[in-house]
């Protein structure tokens, strides 16, 4: 039970189930305290294959009192798998009702790597509802400038999720940035605190962004958007977040000495940037 | 998965093949329907109904016999012949729902249907009967004709059932579509058998699962959860309770006034409560050891945070199982002394002849059901669901058939089913281990077992226990839980509850009709003691809360906080495990 005497820092995270268009998910929601009372909270949208938990570093830098929604995509985590392949637009369409169910009609979105992608489709689909736009290690889609065959092999099973010793020994090669001296990291990142749903959720995934590209819509995208990268990221080379930032009429580009999941291992440096975003006021963006 | 095996592993493994080996087809006797569940669910449940050898044995019974098999056709010819001209008295059971409308009695065309249906019906089965089969045999193809029949029933037909065809008139087909809506969306995914309760009828924490407390360990395999005192004096000795491992912990905390945990601590025990992790394929060589050992270790942090020397324990089903096998270990160690009480509900040790169709597991199929989940890493808790449903098709299967698909109508909200629908799976090293409990029904031999490097004799635990069981349970049949009494060393208090598996667990006061029937000594035989045993009228908590008050240590003032120093609160109750699907 929170003390409400006490006047806490940050409210708990609070993990539940709920079931949004008969699909079960897993989310976690930590309300805004003191001054993010009335603001929009921030949604996370994760990497493929990995359960809201690896966001954990990523949540614990941000402002402790900002409001903070992580959910596990359908058929990941604890997440029931849903019915059938769903294009991306379609989850987005879910995504957006999660929130509504929540009771936010606006909020910010984050989307990391895969989960980019879902926050491109959400800023366009549902301009109205979403704010502020923050953009890490992720790309445009299937017209994007891609990574090299054999990273992108890797990246097309869930293995690395399911095997420690697997994840640790190509960890630096798809990851890139600190994951190179410390490979064990990634290892840990992924297999000690995820929880891995059937393999058919990943492939879901996998084959929801089969056939999408940001490309064609990145100019409609109304929202400020702060788009990040790193330069020694195998899986995003560093031309796309330069692509989607040239694109996207108000984006702020941020380019950082690093690798793929560095906003989550390096979570320190990389999150205050984002942080100064989310508050700066609206005519400086 | 294999490199890492262990040296016991792999002779469970062996001797789970071996056995399946010697196998004699219809010989076998050691199943419960646990078990049952547990080996189907590694191979699917079409398997069940192909009759196999047993199809083969009747054909060639009913060949030995000509006469019997031109008496029932003969029979049945008469019926049917009477049924066309009106005259047949057969008529369905007066209980039985499904022909409730009066349509069935009234008019003349649905009344012959029907009546040709329960004829034929009841000529099939005599078949079987007629066929002379060994005891196996029998119920095997007993259990596949049974479900042909029900599955034929002309209430399962849109054209043919009264209610159906009037609400299809009533709503110009829409039932029909948004049943098609249903079957669509209930059969893309596992468990593909009808839903028995909707998605979002409950939210876990929201409106069940809701008795306050935080979790105060989290390990990989569990989180123990403290449950807040909500009286000024506490039961020095705290309850540990130990759920089953094959689905949430919640079902002794469903919503409020059918709470087992709640009515616990309102009577003033300090209740902590294990949450098993829902397993996946990284953790597939969890074993048996492996849970004792968290049962161990949820024991030290219930006593650390009392600062006790002692916990009471209460296992449920096979949770119920495993911390028996908890309590030789602690027996062998010297450690005994750490548990006050012992209780077991609806938990089954002994597995000879544990009831229900025992030929529907064999060796064979517990060797290949154990390779199945060795490949895959675990058992899908949703396979054992379906397994379960067609165990008892008309209540779980027909009747969600009729109301979602035809009728076109959203299953109930019920609470039970909706915990029904929220499976753990099984990780495939526990599947093997249990498995290999059941065919050689170790625990009932001393040191044919062992827990955590302990030979497990049973009859070592003389701690009180208290032991209940529900009497419809075709789970675990209350004679097989009897027979604990009869294992376990110390005194034992046995107390058969009204209902079924779960409803027994669920019994909260409150119910005019609730009743538990109980005894003073415990003989051998079961029916010898359900002859000696009274009624009393109230649910079984209230005994078990006295019972336990007896044994829990004097009162003394509710602890000030949850957790302790050592053990701060991770999150409030009911957790984060509980959540994973």
């Amino acid at each position: 039970m929170s003390t409400p005497q006490s006047a806490p820092e940050s409210a708990p995270d609070r993990v539940r189930t709920i079931s949004v268009r008969g699909i079960t998910a897993r989310i976690s929601v930590r309300p805004g305290v003191g001054p993010f009372v009335n603001e929009p909270p921030l949604l996370l949208c994760n990497g493929i294959g990995v359960s809201f938990e690896v966001l954990q570093p990523l949540v614990d830098a941000l402002d402790p009192r900002r409001g903070v929604v992580r959910f596990d995509v359908p058929g990941v985590g604890g997440s029931a798998p849903p019915p059938t392949p769903y294009p991306i637009a379609a989850l987005a369409s879910w995504v957006a009702r999660l929130m509504a169910d929540l009771g936010h009609q606006r909020f910010d979105v984050l989307g990391l790597s895969w989960g980019g992608g879902l926050a491109q489709q959400l800023a366009v689909q549902s301009w109205r509802r979403v704010r502020r736009v923050v953009l890490v290690a992720t790309g445009t889609g299937v017209l994007m400038v891609p990574a090299h065959p054999s990273v992108l092999l890797k990246m097309s099973t869930p293995r690395r999720h399911r095997d420690p010793a697997y994840a640790a020994s190509i960890a630096a090669e798809i990851y890139g940035g600190t994951m190179r001296t410390d490979p064990e990291k990634g290892a840990r990142l992924l297999h000690s605190v995820t929880r891995s749903g059937p393999r058919r959720g990943y492939y879901y995934q996998l084959g929801a962004m089969a056939g999408w590209s940001s490309l064609p819509f990145l100019r409609l995208l109304r929202q400020p958007t702060l788009v990040m990268g790193g330069d020694d990221d195998p899986i995003i080379p560093a031309a796309n977040p330069r692509l989607q930032a040239r694109l996207i009429p108000r984006a702020r580009l941020h380019l950082y000495e690093g690798g793929h999941l560095d906003i989550v291992t390096e979570a320190e440096t990389l999150v205050p940037v984002v942080e100064e975003f989310l508050l700066a006021p609206d005519h400086d963006l | 998965m294999t490199a890492t095996r262990s040296e016991p592993a792999r002779r469970a493994d062996e001797r789970i093949s071996d056995a399946g080996a010697r196998d004699e087809p219809g010989g076998s006797e050691l199943s419960t329907p646990l078990d049952l569940l547990l080996s189907e669910a590694g191979r699917g449940p079409l398997r069940r109904f192909l009759p196999g050898m047993s199809g083969v044995r009747l054909a060639a019974g009913l060949a030995r016999r000509p006469g019997a098999v031109v008496g029932r056709a003969a029979g049945l010819g008469a019926e049917l012949a009477r049924v066309q001209v009106g005259r047949s008295e057969v008529a369905p059971h007066p209980k039985d729902r499904r022909f409730a409308d009066e349509a069935w009695a009234k008019n003349p065309f649905l009344k012959r249907t029907l009546q040709s249906y329960l004829a034929t019906g009841q000529a099939l089965r005599g078949l079987v009967a007629d066929a002379g089969l060994g005891y196996g045999d029998e119920q095997r193809m007993g259990f596949i004709v049974d479900n042909l029949v029900e599955a034929l029933s002309p209430t399962n037909s849109p054209a043919l059932n009264p209610r159906v065809l009037k609400r299809t008139i009533d709503t110009g087909g829409g039932n029909l579509l948004a049943g098609g809506r249903r079957f669509v969306k209930d059969y893309a995914t596992a468990p593909r058998v009808p839903s028995m309760v909707e998605p979002d009828a409950f939210a876990v924490g929201e409106d069940i699962a809701v008795t306050p407390g935080s979790v105060v360990l989290r390990t990989e395999v569990f989180e123990l959860i403290q449950y807040t005192p909500q009286t000024t004096k506490v039961r020095s000795v705290p309850l540990l309770i130990v759920p089953p491992t094959i689905n949430k912990y919640y079902v002794i905390d469903l919503a409020e006034q059918r709470s087992l945990v709640e009515h616990l601590v309102q009577a003033g025990q300090q209740v902590y409560c294990v949450s098993w992790r829902n397993p996946d394929a990284r953790h597939a060589d969890w074993g048996l050891d492996t849970y004792g050992q968290a049962i161990i270790e949820a024991m030290t942090a219930a006593q650390d945070i009392a600062r006790q020397e002692q916990v009471a324990l209460l296992g449920i089903c096979s949770g119920g199982m495993i911390a028996s096998m908890v309590m030789a270990h602690l027996a062998a160690t010297g450690d005994l002394d750490r548990v006050a009480a012992f209780s077991l509900a609806v938990t089954v040790l002994d597995q000879h002849q544990a009831g229900l169709p025992s030929a529907l597991l064999s060796h064979k199929g517990a060797a290949a059901s154990t390779r199945a989940s060795r490949e895959k890493g675990y058992l899908d808790g949703r396979a054992l669901a379906e397994i379960f449903a067609w165990l008892r098709p008309n209540d779980l299967i027909w009747n969600y058939w009729v109301n979602n698909y035809l009728m076109g109508h959203a299953p109930k909200a019920f609470d039970i089913l909706y915990w029904n629908a929220d499976p753990v799976r099984m990780t495939a090293a526990m599947h093997r281990d249990f498995m290999d409990l059941a065919v050689r029904n170790a625990l009932t031999q001393p040191g044919e077992s062992t827990m955590l490097g302990s030979p497990v004799d049973l009859g070592t635990v003389d701690v009180d226990s208290y032991v209940v069981a529900g009497i419809a349970d075709h789970l675990c049949q209350w004679e097989s839980c009897y027979r604990t009494t009869q294992m376990l060393g110390g005194q034992s208090r046995f107390v058969l509850s009204t209902s079924g598996h779960i409803a027994a667990m669920v019994n909260p006061p409150g119910n005019e009709k609730a009743s538990f029937q109980t005894a003073e000594t415990n003989p051998a035989d079961p029916a010898e003691w359900l002859a000696g045993a009274t009624k009393v009228r109230g649910s079984w908590w209230e005994d078990y809360v006295e019972w336990l008050a007896a044994r829990t240590g004097p009162e003394r003032n509710r602890p000030r906080r949850t957790g302790s120093a050592a053990y701060e609160p991770v999150c409030e109750a009911p957790g984060t495990y509980v959540h994973d699907r």
